[in-house]
């Protein structure tokens, strides 16, 4: 077993010192990687980043409840207090035909024609922010059907389309990413096993020589299913190394808009099982184009 | 151990290399393949430790049938088959070292091991302290030697040299042919391809003798 290992570990940095032998090859095949892992890596970012914020504002959705046009100031204060109690609300506030006048004014512009309305058409509204624990969709339906029953409400509106079409938005985006990704990594198995081929061909000579002493397929395969590995994991940091400078860059903006949306953070940050995730995904890609490019290229490797 | 019957070996372009060939060289001895160049020999040899197929006949060797061997097979017989070949087929980027080593670390033999025995069969070829040499600064007949270290490496119980003299004056090509008689004399088989007719005088063994691929004469010279 520790000989194994020993072995392993051996073909490993033999394998490293190959590569250190021709390390312009290397480092572009390992930049390439990187740059094309770099593109699906900011997909997942930008729609995680996109997810906490719509998240954030699910937790703060509004109910506007409008009331009958004829209920008189005291009635809508009676309904008012009724549903401040409500115990999943946890503001409420309430807005009388002339507030609601004052601010359609400043919003519309359109002063001079209202001057002409010698009755406010208003009604009366009150604005429900309902209490975090109960803010998902589901909940706001049920707090809606809830609101309902209350003698002198004319509609309830939920704020909801906002945040489902932006729901539904990020999810296309997901599986827009999820093909996006296959493509590449079909692209990528095409490059790294390219690259390996040339390897392969560079040390023909050796190849043939440990064939010719007794060196099993799997043996001769080694070191080139090393390589694969090694070029997808580098390629993966490269891709980190490249991800963290374009979170860098956009930093600046990204703080001023955060700041908009009264949240610290608004790029998602990698956890470490994500890093291992994408690490091991290089490693994988790597290994599988090493597989396929040893399989077409080894075979027609023989000692003369 | 080694059995060819009816053995033809045609090229890809038509050059018919060797022709109904038959011989049987049994467990533990020692021949010599006479025959000037271009008769077949280096041929002779690749068929037998399948780098080429034959196109007619039967070869065995260790009682396998190498028509039928699954390729996956083949580098456990060459496992078995010390090669010393007519070109070296040395690593010129690897040491001296790292290219005898080259049978054992196949075979995942442990590291001391390895070192160990390197060392030894450095020593039985006039080599040792040549370790870390690579092998273009050393003379055509140290190289020669390097290739036989690595061709006994491995204890292997067949030896097959191609021309391992061809390079060597007359007192190493008899102290390298003594080494191959002393690996004979512990039970292995030793197939010899040579020119060298002095050798086959000195040793007496059994000569197969070939002619534009065709044996002409087979003789225990004893
Ligand atoms: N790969 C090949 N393709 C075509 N012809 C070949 C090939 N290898 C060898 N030959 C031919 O087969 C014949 C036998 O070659 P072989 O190498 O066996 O001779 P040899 O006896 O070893 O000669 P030498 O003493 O010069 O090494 C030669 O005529 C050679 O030209
Ligand atoms: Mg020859």
């Amino acid at each position: 077993m520790l000989t194994y290992l020993s072995r392993h570990l051996q073909v490993i940095f033999s394998t490293l010192g190959a590569m250190q032998r021709t390390p312009m090859a290397s480092i572009n095949t390992v930049l390439i990687i990187g740059i094309a892992l770099l593109l699906p890596v900011c997909l997942y970012v930008t729609i995680k980043s996109g997810q906490a914020l719509s998240d954030n504002w699910q937790g703060r959705p509004q109910i506007s409840i409008f009331l009958r046009a004829d209920t008189s100031a005291s009635e809508a204060a009676l309904i008012f207090n009724e549903i401040r109690l409500h115990p999943s609300v946890q503001l409420a506030e309430l807005v009388t035909p002339q507030q609601a006048l004052a601010e359609f004014r400043a919003l519309s512009g359109l002063d001079y024609e209202l001057k002409f309305l010698d009755d406010n058409p208003l009604p009366h509204s009150i604005v429900v922010m309902p209490d975090a624990g109960h803010a998902r969709s589901e909940h706001l339906l049920e707090l809606q059907a809830q609101l309902s029953k209350i003698e002198g409400i004319e509609t309830i509106r939920l704020d909801l389309e906002w945040t489902d079409r932006f729901n539904a938005i990020l999810k296309a985006a997901a599986k827009l990413s999820l093909v996006l990704s296959a493509l590449l990594a079909v692209a990528l198995i095409l490059i790294i096993g390219n690259t390996i081929k040339l390897l392969i061909f560079n040390r023909r000579h050796e190849i043939e020589i440990t064939k010719l002493v007794g060196g099993t397929d799997s043996f001769v395969r080694r070191p080139f299913l090393y390589y694969g590995c090694f070029y997808g994991i580098l390629g993966a940091l490269v891709s980190l190394l490249l991800l963290s400078g374009t979170a860098h860059l956009l930093q600046q903006p990204m703080a001023e808009l955060a700041a908009l949306y009264q949240r610290s953070q608004l790029l998602y940050r990698l956890g470490i099982e994500e890093i291992a995730i994408i690490v091991l995904s290089g490693a994988f890609i790597g290994w599988s184009a090493a597989r396929w490019s040893v399989a077409r290229h080894l075979r027609q490797i023989q000692p003369r | 151990m080694i059995k060819l019957s009816q053995v033809s070996k045609q090229y890809p372009n038509g050059h018919l290399a060797l022709n109904k060939v038959s011989f049987d060289i049994p467990s533990g001895e020692m021949a010599f393949v006479l025959g000037h160049s271009g008769a077949g020999k280096s041929t002779l040899f690749k068929l037998i430790t399948r780098m080429e197929k034959p196109t007619a006949g039967q070869i065995i060797v260790h009682d396998q049938n190498l028509s039928r061997m699954r390729s996956s097979k083949v580098p456990y017989l060459r496992r078995e088959i010390g090669v010393i070949f007519q070109d070296h087929k040395l690593l010129l980027d690897r040491t001296v070292f790292d290219n005898v080593a080259l049978p054992l670390i196949v075979i995942g033999m442990p590291n001391d091991e390895i070192r160990k025995r390197v060392r030894a069969a450095l020593g039985k070829v006039g080599l040792s302290g040549y370790e870390k040499n690579l092998p273009l600064t050393l003379s055509g007949g140290e190289q020669q030697r390097v290739g036989i270290a690595r061709a006994v490496i491995n204890r292997p119980s067949i030896l097959l040299a191609d021309e391992p003299t061809g390079n060597l004056d007359d007192e190493l090509s008899d102290e390298i042919i003594d080494i191959f008689a002393d690996f004979n004399q512990v039970g292995v088989t030793v197939l010899i391809a040579t020119h060298d007719l002095r050798q086959v005088n000195r040793l007496g063994s059994r000569t197969i003798r070939l002619e534009k691929g065709e044996i002409v004469q087979t003789e225990a010279t004893e």
